[in-house]
């Protein structure tokens, strides 16, 4: 399979906007890469750079240490499957898979098998001979897979493949992609929006937001240590909550409560005593217990935990609100008072959004 | 197994039959029809000036349409591997065949007499034309059909084995 460096990559359109700043990564032969951010980070554009489908305004993409900048699409050796499948709508599942290799001209016997064991690995032996219209939107996009692995590139690009898909399906079709990669053992950079699909298919995730690398790192890493505030805030669902406090001694203090820092903490935010930092806390980490006073605004109870939604007592203000998932089954009504605590936190610089380490 | 079976390449070709349609009869079968459009087009030149051969050209008109509709029909089945289709082929040819002796012959024997002169109805030229056009219609429905009935009677065979083993 393959290695794929992105060295300083740019993007910048002919209406001067520039849609990818300063792009760099190291992709090792048989890595899943997920690209993940919102709605016109530059994660597509980046990986239709890769594509060949758009041209690269300046640094340097290498496959296998050979330099492919300005290599056609075609002499790339890379298959792409798009969001919206791009079937061929007359022919056959067997002729949408088989298409590319006869364009090749390659042997139909060879073909055949090929397209035979590429179906066999995405169950869609029993579906050849249907056109894609009798399909469903799963099958359709296992066809388009199909359709990138009869060809055995060197790399798999995925644009957002399950955007189209209801939640079921999309659950399913995601655990069918990890299968595959984990039986071909082939290079894929996915795309998505979706942080669910990042965090359990990667191996690595490089997150951005408005053309910029955030982080790049294990989906724990992201997780567990996110690079910035933007990062804290995209991974993690429900996102985290910040709160402004003030360093004061060993406390971080804002209107609403006072917290305890351990000695670690202490350490760590020695250069900032009182200097406002951005605390950041999962709801996930949040438990009952504490001394923080929260007034209850709603209650969603998901079985194993309870979404509360609700302000630091005593608040108005927008930042002040919170939300905790609480472990088991709570009955908070609109009004009630709930004392928490915040058992992992996260600081953030508030002026250069990073993560304090 | 499906890929063990697939080792022989003999096998393979045959396997290839079920995703793969039978454009070569189908192509053919279009191609007679083409000639067929070919010939009649020639035919209806001709100014036979009698009551009897305009019955029956009216009789050729209406065989021409039935077999373009019939022959089209049967490229679509004979592409699908229908055997029903192929031996439709194969009585279309024979057909073809038949009709060189009728209107052709009629109209190249018979003579028109305008204004005390006689003229030929249909001179040599056009008789080789017709027959060539005719022939060469028939031919590709009888390769057509043969070409069917042999794959079709292949993949039947081939079906069968699967179902075999897989029960």
């Amino acid at each position: 399979m393959a290695n794929i460096s992105l060295k300083h990559l740019d993007k910048i359109y002919d209406n001067k906007v520039q849609a990818v700043f300063d792009f760099n990564l190291e992709v090792k032969d048989g890595e899943f890469i997920v690209l993940v951010g919102p709605s016109g980070c530059g994660k597509s554009t980046t990986l239709r750079m890769i594509a060949g489908l758009e041209d690269i305004s300046s640094g340097q993409l290498l496959l296998d240490g050979k330099d492919i900048t300005s290599a056609p699409a075609k002499d790339r050796d890379m298959a792409m499957v798009f969001q919206n499948y791009a079937l061929y709508g007359h022919m056959t599942v067997y002729e949408n898979m088989a298409f590319s290799l006869t364009l090749r001209k390659e042997d139909p016997n060879v073909i055949h098998r090929k397209v035979l064991a590429a179906a066999e690995i995405l169950g869609l032996t029993d579906q050849l001979n249907k056109k894609p219209k009798q399909l469903s939107g799963g099958q359709r996009q296992r066809v388009a897979m199909g359709r990138s692995i009869v060809r055995s590139p060197k790399v798999f690009l995925f644009d957002e493949p399950l955007s189209n898909l209801d939640a079921k399906l999309r659950g399913a079709t995601r655990r069918e992609i990890l299968l595959l990669h984990k039986r071909m053992n082939a290079t894929m950079l996915y795309v998505t929006h979706d942080q669910t699909e990042a965090l359990t298919l990667a191996d690595r995730i490089v997150c951005m937001s408005m053309g910029h690398v955030q982080q790049v790192g294990t989906p724990l890493e992201l997780y567990d240590t996110p690079a910035n505030l933007f990062v804290a805030s995209f991974i993690g669902l429900p996102p985290m909550n910040f709160f402004d406090v003030e360093i004061k001694d060993d406390k971080a203090v804002n209107q609403y409560f006072t917290v305890a820092l351990t000695e670690d903490e202490q350490k760590m935010l020695a250069a900032y005593q009182g200097k406002t930092v951005v605390l950041g806390v999962r709801p996930e980490n949040i438990a009952t217990g504490g001394d923080v006073d929260v007034a209850v605004f709603s209650n969603e109870n998901l079985g194993m935990n309870t979404l509360v939604h609700g302000r630091l007592c005593g608040s108005a203000a927008a930042n002040a609100a919170i939300t905790c998932k609480l472990r088991g089954w709570c009955d908070y009504k609109a009004g009630d008072h709930v004392q928490v605590k915040f058992e992992k936190r996260h600081f953030f610089d508030k002026e250069t959004t990073n993560a304090i380490r | 197994m499906t890929m063990n079976r697939l080792d022989d390449p003999r096998i393979v070709k045959i396997d290839r039959m079920r995703y793969a349609k039978n454009t070569f009869s189908s192509g053919l079968t279009y191609l007679a029809i083409l000639f067929n459009v070919f010939y009649f087009v020639s035919i209806y030149e001709s100014d036979v000036g009698s009551w009897y051969y305009q019955i029956l050209i009216g009789a050729s008109i209406v065989y021409n349409l039935v077999f373009m509709l019939m022959t089209f029909l049967a490229s679509e089945g004979v592409k699908n591997y229908k055997m029903g289709y192929s031996v439709l082929l194969l009585v279309a040819g024979a057909g073809q065949i038949i009709r060189i002796f009728i209107l052709p012959l009629m109209a190249y024997q018979a003579t028109v007499t305008i204004s005390k002169v006689t003229y030929p109805v249909m001179e040599k030229p056009q008789l080789i034309w017709v027959i060539i056009c005719l022939a060469a219609s028939a031919l590709c429905c009888f390769v057509a059909g043969l070409v069917g009935v042999y794959r079709s009677r292949k993949l039947a065979a081939y079906n069968a084995t699967l179902n075999q083993t897989v029960a």
